[in-house]
């Protein structure tokens, strides 16, 4: 904490003295940029180099000007830098260290950004040279991974995780950056995990790693054998993972936090606060624009961990009391992992810790919870593309989740259970629910309100097909589980139905616009699948014998929904034409569906008649439903608790590597800002000690 | 462990001293002249006795008082050359019991029939407690403390809260007669080290806050916590003091003592142990350190202490697992309560479910442990706590709950190895591995759902074997759908093979008729087992309702243990803020009762559940199986009690219910006395719960004797007896009515037969006690009167007439129950 009010305090000194002078340093700059060996004439050169406080933009900008020709003049000079920003890592004098960091950053800048065009290959050259270069990166992947790992100060092992953010941020895009090849085969993966597993330094630097995990994970991932990705998939230790998830988990609470202090702040302008309100979530004096990216980041980091470890789908049901202030230290995590009781003495006792918060009103919360909170904010409006690709990015793992057996068993635990405030969307037609008495429920349930939530929110002109088929995708995998596991879940089923049949709706109505740009017959096809789920399998999942009656209520009700449907299908089946197939496909689907029209239309109809209302009440359609099951008979259709699993390539790659390139874009930019101040703070740090 | 149980010569010499000081002067003079002698002589008796030893045999060494105790100089001159013979000691079998010529010739003769008493075979744990209480005989007191050693060790765990009461508030004879075989057992387990050393603080409680810091009873209790009591574990070939050896040969850890601080007086050893082992408690670190520095030193200083621990580096495991004794049980316990109190913290029901299973689950990442719960019969290690499955209880500001343990049985928890942690997710690979083996029909379904209900949904259509899916399933896979079968491999369903083949078979549509899935949907309905209905006001109905099996079998497959052939399933009801020390009491006296009913062979049926006193204000309970109270009864099911007999056993004529009935009674007359008896009060329905084969089982003893709640006098009947209950049996004029009569009746008979045996059990704990269940004078007159010793057996019959009588008639168990429901809303 002390460390934030000094930072603070140093952000302004170091404003008002930005004075242009001629320091010492530059000088030396200046004379590694010439021809000579700098160390010609002055044997401590280095020595001495590595005593100033490093001008970053200078040096930067030094190495942006260098053209081609001259390169090759001064690579030796630039080389024997590099070499001995090195060894400075493992100076005592932590001075050292810290200006060698810097300087490695600012070497790796200024080269990428002078050569943007150039080939990797020239940069490694120009930095380490050709023959040295497996060396010199062996050594500096050792130094960092030992300053990282041992007992040094806080600030330099944040240092280091800044420099590899940087590095592995440099170019654009993450594949092409070829030094981490020497990132790959000199693994810093154990180091990172090192740092989650531990509860203090977890706090301070578990944001950076887990970022720097997530990016790592995305170099060359379809091309080579990315070696975090096989490291990753493997972990089982439980306070790691758990350690990971906890990082996760605090970046979003703190999102949802913020996001709702902002909406009670200003009710009304939902919109424009929710542009503004994103910022500053972990750097207190970052600009607003990062955060949103930043988001994206840590929501990288948790599919990683979702698709790749199967061992991570614990964590996301660990729960944990929820924390206001992401500042504090979470629920006390075992420091030494795995170990028997006797071996790790006082951990427990932190269980009587009276700072612990007794706080009456405290929500026990799990990463699950947290995250679904977070999508129903995300999902509100997906207009914006990072919106688009955040809201993507969380459907893409609630599928994983979905189709995880050891998830979707906890999912469905009774004797788990939640109160999940989604947020939803002020509409017109609806009050902004403020009911707070949502009942504590499975989390399912709280899934498939979300699911519900964003079928019904989204049908505008601007189509997020992608987004809904994922959408109706989820409910399937659940529907199917639920169905094997014969888990008859106490779900208002209804409210499912009915959004999914406006769906429909809007999408005979939009037929012509939508057709232009999707096939909207693979949704309209999911969509009645779902339904013939309920009514094929209806018996081994549904709560009650009353909720098939009432699905049948529903789909006799709707039924001009259908007919449409039903009619427009086979308009484009008959005609030639590109959809021909798609929709045939949806004409076959709607069998059972028209069956039960069909069946139960003209009973009601006539029981009317007979009894001379007008208007049957709800009670009296669903008696007509019940007395008339045994005429009708359906037809068993193919595969309907089948679906096709998840699996990122190839459909998902393109999404990714956009998704990843912006994510590098702003923690490049981040990392930038963030590097100069820490190195004020740590100058400041070692003079005064 | 084997090898320290024979060895503990851990008498001591001061306690010695005291107890026979006065009988053994003349003795004293005789003996003195020989020790040296003596000691040969004992040498020699040993090595005689050791051939017949069997070293391994549990019972315990037996010390005798002898003469030579008495002179301290002695011993002590004595110490170095005992050094070097003890290292040739024997854990060697414990000599019987003294013979009573070795008992003062003057004591003896003038107590010789008592003598004769003791050395008969009638003489049992319970006449020893006796006497031990009674005498004040510091002879006789010394005499059954030895004695003590000679009765199997959970015969004697029986009475362990009356010897440990009598320690700590009784005078200092007894104290020093029993000492020894507290700290004899005390090496010998953790499991008694911490049985002890709880109640040590337990019943230290009602002492004056001033006198408890000093009393024996603290002392004693620092003693075992400090860890200072480790089995000593001598060479095999050890020397064995034999009985009427002198007590000279100081305990092992006073051997360390000396070589590390020599200023530390070895006649002194228990009583100054106060001081050094508290520090000790306190800082682990430096305890570990000053360990083995000693243990290092006695390393050097012996030259056969290579020995001492099978050979292994003595060093290294005095570092490593000697300081972690006791700890991980301890931190447990801590932990359990540690979350009971801030569950209380909490205002709703549901906040502490979340709030338990959170904390639980944190638990969890540091099992397996050697930890293992005390209420269970055997040794196991505690492996995994379904942190999902536990409940909180029905309390109305404190936040009992119920956890259920997975835990893996072996055969010492303190020895065998802790078994490995098994990761949560482990259990997919580990439940296909399973499947594989017994084919899909034995699925292992983690949410509960039985194979026949499967089975039996599906019957019209033919169910097809795993060939055919794993057929099926290729087919799908040819077609580039990846089904969910090849994840979760035959775990997946026949019926799910019914959809694919039929479909795949042939292109013919297959049809099936609405009515008939309707109809199956009400049906699978229908056959679920009657299940509470969740209510976050009572989360533990629907938790305690589930049979037994059935949640074990769920549990298991759940977990990432359950393939293992030693797993178990185990619960626990952790309590805080509750002084358990009355329910242990009464624990005590409804086994005592049970097993005189069963010596006398009358069939009255109760069910005593476990208590485990942590302290004056927490502790453990062990849950009754199957059961659920009678509110819960109610209040779910909305049926009068006879009724919702008939709806979970059948009608009147089928078996089941006669039998489910005649378990009611049985118990029923069993509870009424023990009500009667222990004046249980506060008996609203929701202290009494009935069992899956209909017995009923009071529980929540916490107002008996002299104690009732608030002291309204509500309840002035001997027992609880509604209307209810007599529909059950069968109405005032049916057999099984008069049959319950006559039970209460021999049950008295019984009882009175051995009355002295239950008035013990509570006149012991009367000792020193504050607890409201012994307020005012009369308690224990008042509980033998009602044994009524003085009627004939035909007044008694009238008596029992009467008590039923006036027990049905009471107006005011009604009363009780409409006070209970107006004020905790208890039906």
């Amino acid at each position: 904490m002390s460390q934030v009010e000094k930072k603070a305090g140093l952000l302004r000194r170091t404003s008002s003295s930005k004075k242009p002078l001629k320091e010492k340093v530059v000088l030396m700059y200046d004379e590694i940029f010439a021809k000579e060996d700098p160390a010609k004439n002055n044997p401590r050169f280095w020595d001495e180099l590595f005593l100033m406080k490093v001008n970053l933009e200078y040096l930067e900008s030094k190495l942006e000007s260098v053209d081609g020709e001259e390169v090759q003049r001064i690579q030796d000079n630039i080389n024997s830098l590099f070499h001995h920003c090195i060894q400075a890592l493992g100076e005592e004098h932590q001075i050292k260290v810290v200006n060698a960091l810097q300087t490695l950053c600012a070497l790796f800048r200024g080269v990428h950004q002078k050569n943007k065009s150039a080939s990797g290959f020239d940069i490694i050259n120009m930095l380490m040279g050709f023959d040295k270069a497996e060396q010199r990166m062996k050594d500096l992947m050792e130094r960092l991974d030992s300053l990282l790992c041992g007992g040094g100060s806080e600030s330099l092992k944040s240092l280091c995780l800044k420099l590899l953010l940087c590095l592995v941020t440099v170019t654009d895009n993450i594949s092409q950056n070829t030094i981490l090849e020497y990132v790959m085969i000199n693994s810093i993966f154990e180091a990172i995990l090192q740092i989650l597993s531990d509860v203090s330094s977890r706090g301070q630097h578990g944001y950076d790693a887990v970022v720097l995990l997530a990016l790592l994970v995305n170099y060359r991932k379809y091309e080579s054998v990315n070696p975090y990705i096989v490291k990753l998939s493997i972990v089982d230790d439980e306070p790691t993972l758990d350690g990971m998830g906890m990082v996760v988990h605090q970046a979003l609470t703190e999102y949802n936090r913020q996001y709702k202090d902002k909406e009670e702040e200003n009710q009304g302008g939902f919109f424009s606060t929710f542009t503004s309100m994103v910022g500053s979530m972990f750097i207190a004096d970052a600009d607003e624009k990062l955060s949103v990216q930043t988001n994206e980041a840590i929501l990288l980091a948790l599919y990683e961990a979702v698709h790749l470890n199967r061992n991570f789908i614990t964590v996301l049901a660990q729960s944990h009391p929820e924390m206001d202030i992401p500042t504090t230290p979470t629920t006390p995590t075992p420091t030494t992992p795995t170990t028997p009781l006797g071996t790790t003495p006082p951990s427990l006792d932190m269980m009587n810790n009276p700072e612990l918060p007794l706080d009456p009103n405290l929500q026990t919360s799990n990463l699950l919870i947290t995250f679904l909170k977070y999508a129903s904010i995300v999902m509100q409006d997906t207009k914006d593309e990072h919106r688009l690709n955040s809201a993507r990015l969380c459907l893409i793992i609630l599928t994983c989740i979905a189709e995880d057996q050891y998830a979707d068993a906890f999912l469905h635990d009774d004797n788990m259970n939640f109160r999940v405030n989604l947020h939803r969307m002020p509409m017109r037609h609806r009050k902004k629910a403020v009911d707070k008495n949502i009942p504590s429920r499975p989390l399912v349930c709280a899934v498939l309100d979300l699911m519900v939530e964003f079928i019904v929110t989204h049908m505008m002109k601007d189509f997020p097909m992608d987004l809904y088929m994922r959408c109706v995708q989820i409910i399937h995998k659940l529907l199917c589980y639920q169905k094997k596991c014969r888990i008859r879940l106490h779900y208002t089923w209804r409210e499912l139905w009915s959004a999914l049949i406006n769906l429909l709706k809007f999408l005979l109505s939009n037929e012509t616009t939508l057709l232009a740009k999707h096939n909207i017959f693979h949704l309209a096809l999911l969509v009645v699948n779902l339904f013939n789920m309920f009514i094929t399998y209806g018996d081994t999942f549904l709560p009650t014998s009353n909720s098939y009656d009432e699905l049948y209520y529903e789909i006799v009700r709707m039924h001009q929904v259908f007919d449409n449907l039903y009619c427009m299908v086979l308009r484009v089946s008959t005609n030639t034409g590109q959809w021909k197939e798609a929709a045939s496909k949806v004409t076959h689907a709607l069998v059972n569906v028209r069956a039960i029209v069909n069946h139960f239309d003209p009973k009601i109809e006539s029981y009317a008649a007979v009894n001379h209302i007008s208007q049957l009440s709800e009670e009296q359609v669903l008696e007509v439903v019940r007395s008339n099951y045994d005429t009708l008979t359906l037809k068993l259709q193919d595969g309907l608790d089948q679906f096709e699993r998840y699996s990122e390539q190839p459909k998902e790659a393109a999404f990714f590597k956009e998704l990843v390139r912006s994510i590098s874009l702003n923690v490049r930019k981040n990392v930038s800002l963030n590097t100069l101040s820490q190195g004020v703070l740590l100058k400041e740090f070692s003079t005064i000690s | 462990m084997e090898m320290d149980l024979g060895a503990d010569q851990v008498i001591n010499p001061e306690v010695a001293l005291k107890a026979c000081q006065e009988v053994l002067l003349m003795d004293k003079l005789q003996n003195r002249e020989a020790p040296e002698q003596r000691r040969d002589d004992q040498q020699q008796q040993q090595q005689q006795q050791q051939r017949f030893a069997d070293p391994t045999e549990g019972s315990a060494p037996l010390w005798l008082v002898s003469p030579d105790a008495c002179s301290i100089k002695e011993e002590d001159e004595g110490d170095e050359a005992e050094e070097e013979g003890r290292l040739h000691r024997d854990p060697s079998p414990p000599p019987r019991p003294a013979p009573p010529s070795l008992l003062p010739a003057a004591a003896a003769s003038k107590q010789s029939w008592l003598l004769r008493l003791f050395e008969s075979k009638l003489f049992d744990v319970s006449m020893a407690i006796s006497y031990l209480y009674k005498s004040k005989e510091p002879g006789v007191q010394a005499y059954i403390g030895n004695r003590l050693f000679s009765f199997p060790d959970s015969e004697v765990d029986f009475y362990l809260p009356q010897l440990l009461n009598m320690y700590v508030h009784m005078d200092t004879e007894v104290g020093d007669a029993i000492r020894p075989y507290l700290i004899h057992r005390c090496r010998g387990g953790i499991t008694f080290s911490l049985l002890t050393a709880w109640l040590l603080g337990a019943y230290s409680s009602d002492m004056h806050i001033s006198t408890q810091r000093h009393s024996r009873g603290t002392k004693l209790r620092k003693l075992i916590l400090s860890d200072e009591l480790k089995p000593t574990a001598p060479p095999p070939d050890a020397l064995v003091p034999v009985c009427g050896s002198p007590p000279s040969s100081p305990p092992r850890s006073r051997c360390h003592r000396r070589h590390n601080s020599s200023n530390t007086d070895s006649a002194s050893l228990f009583s100054s142990a106060g001081p050094a082992p508290a520090e000790a408690f306190l800082s682990p670190t430096r305890r570990t350190h000053h360990r083995s520095k000693s243990d290092a030193t006695t390393a050097s200083s012996e030259p056969g202490s290579g020995l001492r621990r099978t050979g292994s580096n003595p060093k290294v495991e005095a570092v490593h697992e000697e300081p972690e004794r006791l700890r991980p049980q301890r931190e447990l316990v801590k932990s359990l309560l540690g979350i009971g109190k801030r569950l209380a913290t909490l205002p709703t029901k549901e906040q502490k479910t979340q709030r338990l299973i959170s904390e639980l689950s944190q638990l969890n990442h540091k099992l397996p442990a050697r930890v293992w719960l005390p209420t269970a019969e055997r040794q196991h290690h505690v492996c995994r706590i379904p942190h999902t499955q536990a409940v909180v209880l029905n309390s109305k500001d404190k936040a009992p709950y119920i956890i259920y343990v997975e835990v893996l049985e072996c055969k010492s928890f303190e020895t065998s190895p802790v078994p490995v942690r098994i990761p949560e997710t482990r259990i997919r690979s580990a439940r296909s591995a399973e499947n594989l083996d017994c084919g899909g029909a034995s699925d292992a379904n983690n949410v509960g759902m039985m194979s026949e209900h499967r089975a039996g949904s599906f019957s019209t259509v033919p169910n097809y074997d795993n060939d055919d899916e794993a057929w099926a399933t290729d087919d799908i896979g040819q077609l580039q759908v990846e089904v969910e079968a090849q994840t979760s491999s035959s775990d997946n369903i026949s019926q799910f093979s019914v959809d694919s083949i039929t479909s795949l078979e042939s292109k013919e549509p297959v049809f099936i008729a609405a009515g008939d899935i309707r109809r199956r949907l009400s049906e699978n309905l229908a056959h679920t087992p009657t299940t509470f209905r969740r209510d976050p006001e009572d989360p533990s109905a629907v938790a305690l309702k589930e049979p037994w099996e059935d949640k074990v079998r769920r549990i298991r497959e759940g977990s990432p243990y359950g393939h293992l052939m030693n797993w178990r399933l185990l619960s626990v009801i952790v309590k805080c803020g509750d002084d358990l020390r009355q329910e242990l009491l009464a624990y005590q006296v409804l086994r005592q009762l049970q097993s005189i009913w069963q010596q006398e062979r009358v069939p009255l049926w109760i069910k005593p559940y476990k208590i485990l006193v942590m302290s004056s204000d927490s502790g453990m309970i062990e849950p009754v199986l199957n059961a659920v109270s009678l509110h819960q009864v109610r209040k779910q099911s909305q049926l009068s009690l006879l009724d919702y007999f008939l709806q979970e056993h059948g009608s009147f004529t089928t078996e089941a219910f006669l039998a489910a009935q005649r378990s009611f009674v049985q118990s029923c007359a069993g509870y009424s006395l023990i009500c009667y008896l222990l004046q249980v009060k506060d008996r609203h329905n929701g202290n009494i719960l009935l069992d899956s084969e209909g017995h009923i089982i009071h529980i929540d003893f916490g107002f008996i004797l002299s104690s009732s709640p608030r002291n309204l006098g509500f309840e002035t009947s001997a027992f609880k007896l509604t209307s209810e209950f007599v529909d059950v049996m069968g109405g005032l004029d049916g057999d099984m009515f008069i049959y319950y009569k006559m039970l209460i009746l021999q049950g008295l008979i019984a009882a009175r037969k051995h009355m002295e045996k239950v008035l013990q059990i509570v006149e012991i704990m009367q000792q020193g006690s504050h607890l409201a269940c012994f307020h005012g004078s009369s308690t224990i007159r008042g509980l033998k009167e009602r044994f009524h010793m003085s009627l004939t057996e035909e007044q008694l019959q009238l008596l029992v007439e009467q008590l039923v009588d006036g027990s049905m008639r009471s107006i005011t168990t009604k009363l009780y129950d409409s006070f209970q429901y107006v004020t905790n809303g208890i039906m």
